[in-house]
């Protein structure tokens, strides 16, 4: 029973969150307002039989009967390790920690103040307002249903990004079957490029953008265009703010991974904007050389520097 | 720290974005920044750069209506046992 639940888990077309959209609801619920009533590994599980032959109630009844024991047997192996790690932290609620007033207002008080950030995360991982805050909802209550596990002092923000992250992955793990691993060979190539295709504008005069206009929709629209795993890199590192160490944990791959993944969707993203310059006619704005000349430019890192060895340098070009 | 070593311009863009994001060891941070105290061709590469950088960085979208996202986040709580929130 246990190991067919478990592989038509992992092979079944619809996710978690799907199959909570499409009938896992507390039938008090609109699709709007649905609340979550089984354990995130097995709301699929059961789904695609059941929901044809089974009244509703039926439904919920064997979800909840064998989240338990599907959580507490799960095989560690699963088709993408970076799914699984850390994945103790979604855990189905311990009935004595639930329901604690101490407890609900410190989960209130840290952890849903980063509603903004999760649903900025969110909605950069989607593309989709409306898939984001269903999203939003089922990282809220995975987050409240593990929230045992978190530990007093670290990241809360992380640990909620991480939660989003996994839940959208296994979302479109399961629902394509199919995962993108279009990435760079040469995390310093696209670095090379890039700048190429600096030299190519300031060619052309349109260097200057970024200091004369508000590029705010066109950046929007060029993210979200990028190919899922660079645009998750971009959001994590340029738009959240984490260093590679900490996007790297969050996507569980290798730092070197996610460096590639972060250059070549820099490259892309810079591509884009430079390409919306031209067409909207950017190069009128050329600066004359001598101005540009005027000033002698002091350039430091962005973040501070974590003055790691160089051998702690992650290899140019790595990716798994 | 010893004194930086010279790196030509090529040495100094690869490491532009490892640089910016302070992820270089010392070291190597010390010789892009003495490569860029001299050499005036790679300073706007590492310019435009930063002016990218700082744009995505600008366009974090506030999400729209989060009120309405949190009290329906809460509510969805609610039904498990949350007892805090505003709804």
């Amino acid at each position: 029973m246990l190991a067919l639940l478990h592989e038509g888990c992992s092979a079944g077309p619809h996710t978690a969150a799907t199959g909570m959209r499409h009938g896992l609801r507390d039938r008090r619920s609109t699709p709007q307002q649905g609340e979550l009533l089984c354990g995130f590994r097995i709301g699929v599980t059961c789904l695609p039989p059941l929901h044809r032959f089974a009244p509703l109630p039926l439904i919920f009844r064997q979800c909840t009967m064998t989240t338990h024991v599907h959580d507490a047997e799960m095989p560690p192996s699963r088709p993408d390790p970076s799914l699984d790690s850390g994945a103790e932290r979604i855990a189905p609620p311990r009935v004595e920690a639930v329901g604690d007033a101490a407890r609900d207002a410190a989960f209130e008080h840290e952890v849903l103040a980063c509603l903004p950030d999760v649903t900025r995360y969110a909605r950069a991982l989607t593309r989709d307002d409306a898939a984001a805050d269903d999203l939003v909802q089922d990282t809220f209550l995975l987050a409240y249903r593990g929230y045992h596990t978190f530990r007093t002092g670290e990241d809360v923000r992380r640990w909620l990004v991480t939660i989003c992250r996994r839940a959208f992955l296994r979302d479109r793990m399961r629902s394509a079957r199919v995962v993108t691993t279009d990435e760079g060979s040469d995390a310093e190539l696209d670095t090379l490029a890039a700048v190429s295709g600096h030299a190519a504008a300031q060619r052309a005069g349109q260097d200057r953008l970024f200091e004369r206009f508000d590029l705010g929709p066109a950046i929007e629209q060029a993210i979200a265009s990028l190919p899922d795993a660079f645009r998750r890199a971009v959001v994590l590192v340029d738009v959240e703010g984490e260093g590679y160490e900490e996007a790297a944990a969050i996507e569980a791959v290798p730092v070197g991974t996610i460096r590639s993944r972060l250059f070549r969707g820099r490259r892309l993203l810079q591509d884009q904007l430079l390409e919306y310059a031209r067409d909207a006619g950017y190069a009128a704005i050329r600066t004359p050389p001598a101005t540009r000349a005027a000033a002698p430019t002091v350039i430091s890192p962005r973040r501070a520097p974590r003055h790691a060895t160089d051998a702690q340098m992650p290899a140019a070009g790595h990716t798994t | 720290m010893a004194t930086p070593a010279a790196i030509d311009c090529e040495t100094a863009v690869r490491r532009l974005w490892d640089f910016l994001d302070g992820e270089l060891g010392a070291m190597s941070a010390a010789e892009v920044e003495a490569h860029l105290a001299t050499c005036e061709l790679c300073v706007p590469h590492f310019t435009f750069a930063t002016g990218m950088l700082d744009a995505v960085a600008e366009s974090r979208r506030l999400p729209g209506d989060l009120e309405r996202l949190r009290d329906r986040v809460v509510a969805s709580l609610q039904t498990h046992g949350f007892r805090a929130g505003r709804v």
